[in-house]
């Protein structure tokens, strides 16, 4: 995979953060379509763009040709999104508390403690073929 | 991403527009402290009035930021945290690290 893929509702991009601006301007355009307000949409963007840097990362491991998929649906007031790697998957239990004092000033490792603040519903399945994080999030 | 930055009364002030989610924003705000810091200039502002929002990389440059000038003697101080800045700030616990200050001018001060 070379450059982002849209089709119907939903984008595929390589593994490579230049491509996080793609999945953006995807996904708040739509939610804006939906109706959504600006901090919504602002909680929604920052959930998805975590889950594609860590697909990116820990999923794909950086392997550029190695697709990223987010999709976006709208069920009964609130919208849901997948964002799928090939990787094997991960337990949310094993990341460090990043709220722990002793980790407070690490660079890294909020991702998913944020994800989880923010969002309504967080759901992780992991296949043999690939992990999927789903989020769910009211807009209505 | 985009970056500009000046000073005042020897206070450095980075100002970044848009938002910060990764990628090449997590580079360029890196390396343009760092060429102040080799500059021996360690007292910095950040404006973040014009930040649209920030995930765990921006928090991630933030907290990087303040300990790379904390160990070379100067600070780092936040002026005009968005709300949706400061939920986030609050979220991770990171507002007991940073000093804020709704205006630029109020953070310039708290250096005198």
């Amino acid at each position: 995979m070379i450059k982002p893929e849209i089709k119907d509702n939903s984008i595929a991009i390589p593994s490579h953060q230049e491509f996080l601006p793609d999945v953006d301007v995807y996904i708040e355009g739509i939610l804006r379509g939906y109706g959504a307000d600006e901090s919504v949409i602002a909680d929604v963007a920052i959930s998805v763009s975590e889950l594609v840097i860590n697909a990116i990362a820990h999923g794909n491991r950086a392997v550029r040709e190695t697709p990223v998929t987010v999709t976006i649906d709208k069920v009964d007031g609130a919208v849901t999104i997948t964002v799928t790697d090939q990787g094997q998957g991960f337990d949310p239990d094993d990341i460090d508390d990043p709220i722990a004092d002793e980790n407070l000033l690490r660079q890294v490792g909020r991702g998913i403690f944020i994800v989880r603040s923010l969002m309504d519903k967080v759901d992780i399945r992991a296949k043999e073929n690939g992990t999927t994080v789903t989020i769910t999030k009211a807009i209505s | 991403m985009k970056l500009s930055d000046r000073e005042q009364g020897g206070i450095v002030i980075l100002e970044p527009r848009g938002k910060i989610m990764g990628g090449p924003d997590a580079t360029l705000l890196h390396d343009t402290l760092y060429g102040f810091i080799q500059q021996g200039k360690t007292r910095v502002v950040i404006d973040l009035g014009r930040i649209e929002w920030m995930n765990s990389t921006g928090l991630g440059i933030l907290v990087q930021s303040y300990t790379t000038l904390k160990n070379s003697d100067g600070q780092l101080k936040l002026a005009r945290v968005t709300n949706k800045i400061e939920s986030l700030l609050t979220i991770t616990k990171l507002v007991t690290i940073f000093e804020s200050y709704d205006t630029v001018e109020d953070a310039v001060g708290s250096f005198q």
